[in-house]
């Protein structure tokens, strides 16, 4: 058996919000769940062997309710409990033999709630005769008729009933009657009920407000009239008005049901029909009486526009507002006119734009992949430093919110909090550094990326040192275990202006190529041509070693670096002229530029590793299957190599190998070589050599670029055992 | 007047700013290191030196001091040329600071000591101990890419181009920006031309100069394509007879028995007319002389100092030296008096020809007699060069031949008195390239460039030189003779 006060709460819980909340008095609140246990504990008294033991109980339970009563107007649950109270009390008085206590108990509860009835299957006939018997003298009986009905009666202000109601049992005495319904005049009567007597009132109710009936097309429109919402049409046409709303211009499939604004006061009104990706039509209302019309049909006119949307790398999806709308490329019809906010996600980073479309505009937008990093927040490296900590936060991030090449953002406190609470980890935790398990930073940055939908991280350490004006940012690819630390100081946007420029530097994987090999001498007016790389641009345009350049462009060029300097500015595919000499006689040549990939330095202290990886990342991911995706695959190599990671670095040698083409140049053979590096470094001599000796058998592969040095001659040195 | 206290504090205030930052003993060491470091950069060595040796003796606790003592260690080889007191310094690092910074810097000193006098295999291999000890202990140091460089100079010392190719290509692709990366480069080249891979060696230079165009190398690199290229590309070495130009007149073109350009384009003119070394700047402007006898040869040190030979006493710099050798008398010693050439090898070993004994004489840098070089044979040797990977090549007027041999005395090659489209009847003189090839004046026959096998690659025409006394090469590799004839030094490009 349940324990009365779980009952009560549970019997508390189980009232609607609006009942419980209905009047009631804060003590009243308080008071309930205890009331419900002594009335629970009564009502068992009360089934016991001795009715009158539950007297006491009952006589506590009218006490306190008749004080909470004296405070404020009982709720209808308190003054049930109350009546039922004094029901009991009054039964358990009888039960005993006192009458006049039972009376008085009777006539209370009958002042309380006139129309309140004895069961007859539950009291016996003589209490319940008793109880009437009472009752006749202390009530008389009320009707009330209104037109039209359905009106509210209350009598003292206290709701009696809706009209038309047939005569309804109310303490004698007089009242003041108010009848009233929206849209009419309220009337009053005063009456006078006595005992035993029905008074019985007809009322004419006199109509102040207007009723209009709207049908729109479509369905679903929100009327809103002076600025306010007053309800929404829906459902469909009744067949029966089809004909009717055909020859107002309505297509009846598509318009709404009738739908009925009541209490319209008279005079004039602003009405707006409004739907979501519909013009909204706007009309004035003049309410002349107070009646019933019907409001000529509302047809809205669609509002859409189109939406047409790329992304780089593609296939990306979109969503509309939160709604996934596919992938890209896509055409989007029917998008509602108005603001929307674009979200472009993919493996590799996302678009977002707040974007506005007029209606039938149609909207091109080419949506750009940019990866995402988000910022963790500062830790101080001592207790010192925590006081810091927000100033430090205040400061850093509007500075670093300028980072254009990433989308920049912050994670909510709590969010973090949680993630990192679910691997165990602190935020200090995830910086590389001693003590600091790089398997833990793998594996939980890889989490948090998946669940930011981020490519990187950044946290700022604030070191332990005497002034602690400066901040240590770790940049963190996720996925990866060693940062790239740069130090800012609060106050100089210099020293941030560094480190922006280095994460907005986007790592190239390409640059333009003419397979043209020249060297500088003092022998010569200009550079001769010392090799020429077959296949390349240079060899297609028939240029020929020895022959001696002396302009690119019609520029002069007296060094190698003046011809280099023409070819960076250009794209592949440009042409360069060039003006060769062969012993006296000129010559010009155009020469359609290629493109060569370009392996990332090793070691550079100018790039952020990190970011490269956030970018390489991004091709991979952007376009699976290409060549862009296996030179990028290839770097990232390289790059696993600058940390030191050899183990990644196998691996993605392994997969840029299959993936390279095999061709001169940065290829496969070049794959092959440093996959033979990585092992010897993980101390796999053997597999190391026959690395090596597969990268030896690449004749025309090269390092660095496509013009660099050949791969077979180092492989085979390697492979031999060379240092 | 008396200023009022708060003008006195403010006062005060302005005046201390600067003091606060130098307050810690951390801050002043650093401060007197990176000022030390300067100045030796600047080649103020004294000033250098007392700062490194403030750090040591007044902030001993600091962590300045380590790098402090492999400055010093440095001073005393570089500056000072004391091995031993250096090997000492470098030692003292690497034991009392093993996990610092220097530690790698010392062993890489270490190596580079040992390197500079390895003459065996075995010393070859000490040397290439420390240098790997810098790779695997000190991974991730910026001392690596210099002692993988330096791995490469061992290879190449040791004769095996090849690993040095690769291994000096390994730190121009793996450590692209590092200090080391310019002079991997141009070892990459250098290598590769000593292995007649002249196209190869071209190409590396240049990619020296696409690299690192500011380095010091770069223009090192351009004097080397010009001259590869000269020798290497269209169907055979070219010299053309430079008509536009000239240098010097009067009797400092008299009874030449020298000349010599040094690095920094000085055209050394010995001339026993005036009795002096005559130097000529790359403006042709004459410049002050070194006065001497009987001047018999004129050479370089490794450091890039003159030599001067003449009969009776040899200068070294600013130093002048007469050399006495033993007799068959114990205890005896004979001067030389018919000095012909003088030479100072890479490990310091002083080598000196003369024509009484008709031999060459070995002397330590302390000038003790070692003996003689490359054995007790008799020789008429009246030049002496050595052409910068070990190889020191000694003309011999009597056979009429070059032979070269190493610094322990092996004969590696040797250009006999005949031979395929040549024939040495009065050889003169001789000088290296960078590539090892050989030009050989004789006054009979001409001026002849030979490959470092001994192939006869070129000659100048007959009548472009009526009587080549003496030569030498410019950097870029254009060739001047004194035409004892003439007496003129001509030019050819």
């Amino acid at each position: 058996m349940r324990r009365p006060k779980a009952l009560a709460l549970a019997v508390l819980l189980a009232l609607p919000p609006a009942a419980r909340s209905l009047a009631q008095s804060a003590a009243e609140v308080q008071e309930m769940p205890a009331l419900q246990e002594l009335m629970a504990a009564a009502l068992n008294e009360f089934s016991g062997a001795q009715q009158s033991r539950s007297i006491v109980q009952w006589d506590e339970l009218v006490t306190r309710l008749e004080a909470l009563r004296r405070q404020a107007p009982l709720s209808p649950r308190a003054k049930d409990l109350l009546v039922q109270a004094y029901e009991y009390r009054a039964r358990a008085y009888y039960g005993t033999g006192l009458q006049d206590k039972a009376a008085e108990n009777f006539r209370a509860l009958i002042q309380l709630q006139p129309q309140h009835a004895l069961s007859k299957e539950r009291v016996s006939p003589k209490v319940v005769d008793f109880f009437n018997n009472l009752k006749k003298d202390l009530v008389g009986f009320l009707a009330v008729q209104s037109k039209p009905a359905g009106a509210k009666v209350s009598l003292n202000g206290e709701f009696l009933s809706l009209t038309d109601f047939f005569p309804l049992e109310v303490l004698a005495g007089s009242y003041q009657v108010e009848i009233t319904r929206e849209g009419y005049k309220t009337e009053t009567r005063d009456v006078t009920i006595a005992p035993k007597v029905t008074e019985t009132l007809e009322v004419d109710l006199m109509r102040t407000l207007a009723r209009f009936a709207f049908v729109t097309e479509p369905a679903g429109v929100e009327i809103w009239m002076d600025g306010e919402l007053r309800g929404t049409t829906s459902g469909t046409l009744a067949p029966d008005q089809h004909e009717a709303a055909r020859a107002a211009g309505l297509e009846p499939t598509r318009a709404s049901a009738r739908f009925e604004l009541p209490n319209v006061t008279l005079g004039a009104h602003q009405l707006e029909f409004r739907r979501k990706c519909y013009e909204t039509v706007k009309r004035g209302l003049e309410v002349p009486e107070p009646a019933d019309f019907d409001a000529p049909p509302v047809k809205l006119q669609d509002s859409v526009g189109s939406l047409q949307l790329s992304s780089d790398p593609p296939g990306a999806l979109i969503f509309l507002d939160g709604e996934a709308m596919g992938q890209t490329p896509r055409e989007l019809e029917r998008v509602c006119s108005g603001k929307h906010r674009l979200e472009v996600k993919h493996a590799s980073g996302k678009f977002v734009q707040d974007l506005t479309i007029a209606r039938n505009e149609s909207l091109s937008l080419d949506c750009p992949i940019r990866p995402s990093l988000a910022f963790l927040g500062v830790v101080a490296a001592s207790a010192a430093g925590e006081r810091l900590v927000k100033e430090a936060e205040e400061r850093l991030v509007p500075d670093l919110a300028k980072i254009k090449t990433l989308n920049f953002l912050t994670v909510p406190r709590e969010l973090l909090d949680r993630l990192l609470e679910s691997e165990r980890v602190s935020l200090k935790g995830l910086i590389p550094g001693p003590g600091n398990e790089p398997d833990t930073i793998r594996r939980v940055t890889e989490k948090l990326a998946a669940a930011l939908e981020v490519q990187g991280f950044l946290i700022a350490l604030l070191p332990e040192e005497r002034l602690q004006r400066t901040a240590q940012l770790h940049l963190l690819a996720a996925g990866n275990t060693v940062s790239d630390p740069t130090s800012v100081t609060f106050s100089e946007s210099a020293s941030y202006l560094r480190f922006l420029s280095a994460v907005d530097q986007k790592a190239t994987a390409y640059r333009p190529w003419s397979g043209l090999i020249t060297v500088d001498t003092l022998l010569h007016d200009g550079v001769p041509v010392l090799r020429i790389v077959p296949g390349s641009p240079a060899a297609a345009a028939g240029v020929k070693v020895g022959e001696v350049l002396y302009a690119a462009d019609g520029q002069p060029v007296k060094r190698t670096a003046d011809l280099l300097r023409a070819i960076e500015t250009k794209k592949p595919g440009d042409r360069l002229a060039l003006q060769l000499r062969a012993g006296a006689a000129p010559r010009a040549l155009e020469l359609q530029l290629g493109v060569t990939p370009q392996e990332v330095p090793l070691n550079d202290p100018a790039l952020l590793y990190n970011k490269v990886m956030i970018d390489l990342r991004q091709q991979v991911d952007g376009y699976p299957g290409t060549e862009t995706a296996a030179f990028a695959r290839f770097n990232l190599g390289i790059c696993a190599m600058h940390f030191g990671d050899f183990a990644a670095a196998h691996e993605h040698f392994l997969k840029a190998k299959v993936e390279l083409p095999n061709r001169p140049g940065l290829s496969q053979g070049s794959a092959a070589y440093y996959l033979g590096v990585a092992l010897e470094r993980l101390g796999y001599k053997r597999e190391a050599a026959e690395a090596y000796k597969t990268a030896s058998a690449y004749k025309e592969a090269t390092l660095f670029n496509n013009d660099g040095p050949a791969v077979a001659p180092l492989a085979e040195r390697r492979a031999g055992g060379g240092s | 007047m008396k200023c009022a206290p708060r003008a006195l504090a403010a006062a005060a205030l302005l005046l201390a700013p600067t003091a606060w930052p130098q307050s810690s003993p951390e801050q002043q060491a650093k401060s007197l290191l990176d000022d030390g470091r300067g100045y030796y950069a600047k080649g103020q060595y004294k000033q250098a030196l007392d700062n490194f040796n403030t750090i040591v003796s007044g902030f001993p606790n600091t962590e300045s001091v380590d790098d402090a003592m492999l400055e010093i260690g440095r001073y005393q080889a570089e500056v000072e040329g004391d091995i031993e007191k250096a090997r000492g310094s470098f030692e003292s690092v690497a034991k009392r600071f093993p996990q610092s910074d220097s530690a790698p810097g010392a062993y890489y000193h270490l190596g580079l000591i040992t390197l500079d006098k390895a003459r065996s295999g075995a010393e070859l291999d000490d040397a290439l101990a420390q240098f790997t000890r810098v790779q695997r202990l000190y991974s991730k140091s910026d001392w690596v890419p210099r002692a993988l460089s330096a791995i490469g100079l061992v290879h190449r010392k040791a004769g095996r181009l090849a690993d040095a190719v690769e291994t000096q290509r390994r730190v121009t692709l793996e450590y692209p920006t590092s200090d080391a990366a310019a002079l991997a480069q141009y070892e990459v080249g250098h290598c590769l031309a000593l292995l007649g891979d002249a196209r190869g060696a071209m190409e590396a230079f240049q990619q020296l100069r696409n690299a690192h165009p500011q380095s010091e190398w770069a223009a090192r690199a351009l004097e080397r394509i010009t001259a590869l290229y000269r020798l290497s590309e269209g169907t055979r070495p070219f010299f053309s007879h430079d008509t536009g130009w000239s240098i010097g007149s009067g009797d400092v073109l008299k009874d030449v028995d020298a000349i010599l350009m040094t690095p920094q384009r000085t055209l050394w003119i010995a001339s026993n007319k005036v009795k002096a070394a005559v130097p000529f700047d790359k403006d042709a402007k004459m410049g002050p002389s070194l006065g001497a006898e009987d001047l018999r040869s004129l050479s370089l040190t490794p450091k890039g100092e003159l030599i001067v030979a003449s009969r009776l006493a040899a200068r070294f710099g600013k130093d002048i030296k007469s050399f006495s050798v033993p007799t068959n008398k114990p205890g005896e010693q004979e001067p030389l008096e018919r000095i012909t050439a003088a030479l100072v090898l890479p490990g310091g070993d002083v080598l000196v020809s003369d024509l009484k004994r008709k031999r060459v004489h070995r002397f330590s840098p302390r000038w003790e007699y070692k003996g003689p070089f490359p054995d007790a044979k008799e020789r008429e040797i009246v030049r002496m060069a050595q052409d910068g990977e070990g190889g020191i090549a000694l003309l011999d007027a009597d056979e009429k031949s070059v032979r070269v041999f190493d610094e322990n005395g092996k004969p590696l090659r040797a250009i006999a008195t005949k031979g395929a489209g040549y024939e040495l009847k009065k050889p003169a003189d001789i000088a290296f390239d960078a590539s090892r090839n050989l030009y050989l004046a004789d006054e009979e026959t001409g001026v002849m460039l030979f490959a470092p096998d001994g192939r006869l690659l070129a000659a100048l025409p007959a009548d472009e030189v009526k009587k080549p006394r003496a030569l030498t090469l410019e950097p870029a590799g254009a060739l001047l003779v004194y035409d004892e004839k003439t007496q003129k030094v001509l030019r050819f490009k």
